[in-house]
């Protein structure tokens, strides 16, 4: 058991039905920083949340956090823990100030200047209903009450879906400018790159329930590399091509987006007929959807 | 705690109010119509359904939204005993509950008490408490529906049923519904947690969830004759609903009375037996029947009938108060008090609430009395010997007069009855042959010299266990009583299905019976004859308990059970039969990924439907795509082996051909290791493929052919 560790799973996995949703997996997440874990949808993300926080029970294998067993989580574990959904499910019947009251006799450690300077990017008033808010005032509200909450982790399943740009910027904002990630170990999931760009410090990704990279973003970045080949007559067999994510043809000209390929992946190129190469570096965005792209259901067709 | 608490009430404040409003509206215009506190039980039965219908939906509703996944995590994920969420969810809906049903029925019963002359009895203020633990009865029967796990969800509700079934009365009524309640609040603590799917964690959850059950699959079980015998009548043979047997209950139940007699007389061997048959055929026959099922408790919640009659001359009311066990008076013209009714001149008080059975007769237990509008006086016309309880009213029978208690019969002088005022003796007392729960219907005819009757037994055993007979007596002016005939009735339905509810389950046949009576007073209208159970049918429930009891322990191993739980249910399989079973199979599903250390301590799910052929990484999801995994192939080889269990079927063999391999597969697992092959190299279902080299091959489960 790694006592450093806020989240640790062994040989974790969990089915439904015919569908292994989290398989076997290993991980060990660090206390601090942000850590964004990504994957396409049923990579088991929000399984592995529900399961950590005693909300589903493993199919086998073991999940502790914060060092203790997720199925033994007593009410004290609980409030170490902070926990914001995509719903930003409140009490939609309740105030503002009725919302605020109750989670702060909940919470003993309940910090009003973390809860002030959250909520002060948002025009949230306490006479309000939470059913008056708009989908990003109730996430910054969401976000507020979890941060005031001072808890040791935090985890935001995918916070900022559904989302206007201008509200998932006052959103990332909130989570940045604040102290949050000095003072608690930040778990940040999301399909969007661009935020998981800018707020994560450790990149996990989750494929059908399978942990398949745990790296910085730069350093994922830096595995997966764009090479641009002018190839005059059909390309190599895709079985051939050495950690192939993805292979496009953009005006007779062959993309290959590839996974830890050095410069001999040119030499491959050229000794498969390409009068000239040129490798580019890629962005996160585009490193993670080919990365995910790979194994991803597509019809028989194509 | 107080805050989710304040804060559910502030949810339904408004619906609170809008029910609360609504409510006193309705009594308020029931109580200028009728006097809500003297209606029959059938009105009372309606009106508590209703209230547990408001409690029903509230529990659905509420507990509905917040089962939803996130909200659900939202509510439990927090610093708080889940235990004190679920009270203050619970407390709040009791509370809202009070405000809706409790509040406007104490409101009218303190109108009527102080502004009108209608009675209100102490008993009257336990209603709005039953009708509101009624009410919470219900949301919390539906809260636990809302958050049990769904195979087991519905069964709560049967808890309800209990208060449905039970014969208590008065404030054991409301002992019952606490202990009700009690135990559904029990229920929901334990199935108020994280995951929702699993069953409770603690032995007393699962109890307190696995009672109900049984008893709820036991009575879903019975039910299901009904559609054996809706299917019987569409088919046209249903002796209920076509020309009946003849010689059976059915017939006897339904002839003509005079043709009942001759049909028993036809067995009779007494010398006067053809002059008989004369007689009936030239005589009126006269008829009884039991009329009185159950008399009024003293402060019994509700009425069996409206406790109140009414003088046509005097323009009077009359209202029995089970305080002072007198009728009070009411005028109905105005609505004023007047006067007080006892027994006798005095007016002393009765011993038992009377039921007004007529427009000038009343009846106790022991005795019947008839109101006398001149004298404004009630006397006692007729006192059952002690120990006996009237079960029908002064009947026609000649120059008689019969009255039927649940010990006899009896004939008194009708003249004498119609003008008298004092209280008449017998002329004849004939005790009954049988139970008087059984007894379907009494014919007699006038003789010279005294009565021939006929009684028919049997009732309450259309489709159930018990005998069924007519029995013939001849009763003389003196009273000498001579059995004349006996004829024995066949049964009308298949013994089978008379004893089915029994033989399913006889520890919850008993369970029933048991519920109905706890707190009740004794009935003895409703005592019936011994139901002998065949030995054929004794048999057939001793062979399903067995049967259960074997089950269960197959069963209880493939999920995984242990320890005392395990056998704890393998004895209430082999106790309480098929309804544990199934209860044992809804609330625990097969044992959840048996992870075991195979092959390089690489940990194999054999439960996984999945299968991964290990030389290709190619993944098997069907059947059919099985057949084409590589590794299937390994099977085919020399060497290769199959670890575990395999289980072999062939249309050649016998179904079991279980084996234990020498390696690998630990004894607890045995069920869940298993392998079906068929001729061919194809490999079905649960198998760990090990290639001569010993390397793992391939690992499945549960894809069966």
């Amino acid at each position: 058991m790694n006592n450093d560790a806020v989240i640790e799973t062994v040989q974790l996995s969990k089915r439904y039905g015919n569908t292994l949703a989290l398989d076997h997996l290993d991980l060990c997440i660090a206390r601090g920083a942000i850590h964004a874990i990504v994957g396409a949808n049923g990579a088991g993300k929000s399984t592995l949340f529900r399961i950590l926080l005693g909300f589903l029970p493993p199919t086998s294998g073991s999940a502790r956090i914060l060092g203790r067993d997720c199925r033994a989580l007593t009410p004290q574990d609980r409030g170490r823990i902070g926990f914001v959904n995509e719903e930003h499910t409140l009490p939609s019947w309740m105030r503002v100030s009725a919302v605020i009251a109750m989670q702060r006799r909940h919470y003993p450690r309940w910090n009003q200047q973390a809860f002030d300077g959250v909520i002060g990017h948002y025009q949230v008033r306490t006479e309000q209903k939470v059913s008056q808010l708009s989908r990003g005032e109730r996430a910054g509200f969401n976000l507020a009450l979890a941060l005031a909450q001072s808890p040791e982790l935090l985890v935001l399943d995918e916070p900022t879906l559904g989302l206007d740009v201008v509200a998932k910027r006052a959103f990332l904002e909130s989570l940045l400018y604040g102290n949050a990630s000095d003072t608690c170990t930040v778990i940040y999931c999301s399909h969007q790159m661009d935020e998981v760009e800018r707020v994560a410090e450790n990149l996990i990704i989750l494929e059908r329930g399978q942990l398949k990279n745990m790296s910085a973003p730069d350093e994922f970045c830096a595995r997966v590399s764009h090479w641009i080949a002018d190839i005059p007559f059909q390309g190599p067999l895709p079985a051939s091509v050495p950690g192939l994510l993805q292979v496009q043809r953009i005006d007779g000209l062959h993309h290959y987006l590839v996974l830890d390929q050095d410069e001999d992946f040119g030499e491959f190129l050229r000794a498969s007929g390409a009068r000239s190469t040129r490798s580019m570096p890629v962005s996160l965005d585009r490193a993670v959807n080919g990365f995910l792209a790979k194994n991803h259901a597509a019809p028989l067709a194509a | 705690m107080s805050n989710l608490f304040i804060a559910e009430l502030l949810r339904f404040r408004a619906w609170a109010l809008l029910a609360l409003l609504a409510h006193l509206a309705v009594l308020g215009f029931f109580a200028r119509m009728v006097d809500p506190l003297q209606q029959p039980l059938f009105v009372y039965q309606v009106v508590a359904a209703v209230y547990g219908l408001v409690g029903l939906l509230l529990g659905l509703y509420q507990m509905g939204g917040y089962r939803k996944p996130n909200t659900w995590l939202n509510l439990l994920h927090r610093p708080i005993p889940h235990i004190e969420v679920a009270q203050a969810l619970a407390g709040a809906a009791m509370a809202l509950l009070a405000i809706a049903v409790l509040l406007p029925l104490l409101l009218v019963i303190a109108a009527q008490s102080a502004l009108t002359a209608r009675v209100v009895d102490l008993r009257h203020w336990g209603l709005p408490i039953a009708a509101w633990a009624i009410a919470c009865a219900s949301y919390l029967a539906a809260a636990c529906v809302m958050l049990a796990p769904r195979k087991s969800a519905v069964f709560p509700v049967v808890l309800l049923i209990v208060l449905m079934i039970s014969d208590a009365s008065g404030i054991w009524v409301l002992v019952l519904q606490a202990m009700v309640l009690a135990w559904l609040a029990a229920l929901l603590a334990c199935v108020f947690k994280p995951d929702l799917c699993a069953p409770p964690r603690r032995a007393l959850g699962e109890l307190l969830l696995a009672l109900p059950m049984q008893f709820g699959i036991w009575m879903f079980l019975a039910a299901l004759t009904l559609v054996y015998q809706t299917g019987w009548m569409l088919f046209g043979t249903h002796p209920l609903n076509s020309t009946p047997p003849a010689g059976g209950y059915v017939e006897a139940s339904r002839a003509d009375g005079a043709d009942l007699l001759l049909a028993g007389l036809d067995l009779a061997t007494h010398a006067d037996a053809a002059l008989w048959r004369e007689q009936v055929r030239l005589s009126e026959v006269h008829g009884t029947q039991v009329q009185i099922e159950e008399f009024a408790a003293r402060q019994q919640l509700t009425n069996p009938m409206p406790m109140e009659f009414d003088d046509d001359t005097r323009r009077t009311r009359y209202i029995f108060s089970h305080d002072d066990l007198r009728f009070h008076g009411v005028a109905l013209a105005d609505g004023s008090r007047d006067g007080v009714l006892g027994v006798g001149g005095d007016h002393a008080a009765f011993d038992l609430p009377p039921l007004p059975l007529g427009r000038s007769a009343l009846a106790t237990a022991h005795a019947v009395y008839a109101y006398d509008s001149e004298t404004r006086q009630i006397h006692t016309r007729i006192a059952l010997p002690p120990g006996e309880t009237l079960a029908a009213l002064p009947t026609p029978a000649g120059e008689s007069m019969s009255v039927l208690s649940d010990q006899a019969l009896y004939f008194y002088d009708a003249r004498s009855l119609a003008n008298a005022q004092d209280v008449l003796a017998p002329r004849v007392r004939v005790p009954l042959p049988g139970a008087i729960g059984s007894l379907d219907r009494v014919d007699l005819i006038e003789l010279l010299d005294g009565h021939l009757l006929s009684l028919v037994y049997g009732r309450g055993g259309i489709d159930g266990p018990g005998d069924s007979y007519q029995q013939l007596l001849m009763v003389d002016g003196a009273g000498r009583i001579e059995p004349v005939a006996r004829r024995e009735l066949s049964p009308d339905f298949p013994l089978w299905l008379r004893h089915y509810d029994w033989w399913l389950s006889p520890a919850m046949h008993a369970s029933r019976r048991v519920l109905a009576n706890l707190f009740a007073d004794p009935a003895p209208l409703r005592v019936r004859d011994p139901a002998p159970r065949p030995a054929s049918m004794q048999l057939l429930a001793a062979a399903l308990m067995l049967a259960s009891l074997l089950a269960a322990l197959w069963l209880s191993a493939r999920q995984g059970l242990q320890g005392p739980r395990r056998w704890l249910w393998v004895a209430a399989c082999g106790a309480v039969g098929l309804p544990a079973l199934i209860a044992l199979r809804l609330l625990h599903a097969d044992r959840d990924a048996p992870v075991m250390e195979m092959a390089g301590d690489r940990a194999l799910n054999l439960r996984a439907t999945t299968c991964r052929c290990q030389r290709s990484g190619a993944r098997c999801r069907s059947p059919r795509v099985l057949r084409r995994c590589a590794a299937v192939a390994a099977l085919a080889r020399p060497g290769a082996r199959v670890m575990g269990c395999a289980k072999r079927r062939s249309r050649r063999r016998p179904r079991l051909l279980a084996r234990r391999a020498s390696a690998g597969c630990p004894r607890t697992s045995l069920a869940h290791c298993r392998a079906w092959r068929q001729p061919g190299p194809e490999v079905h279902g649960t198998c760990a493929v090990l290639d001569e080299s010993g390397e793992l091959a391939m690992t499945n489960r549960r894809c069966s052919p």
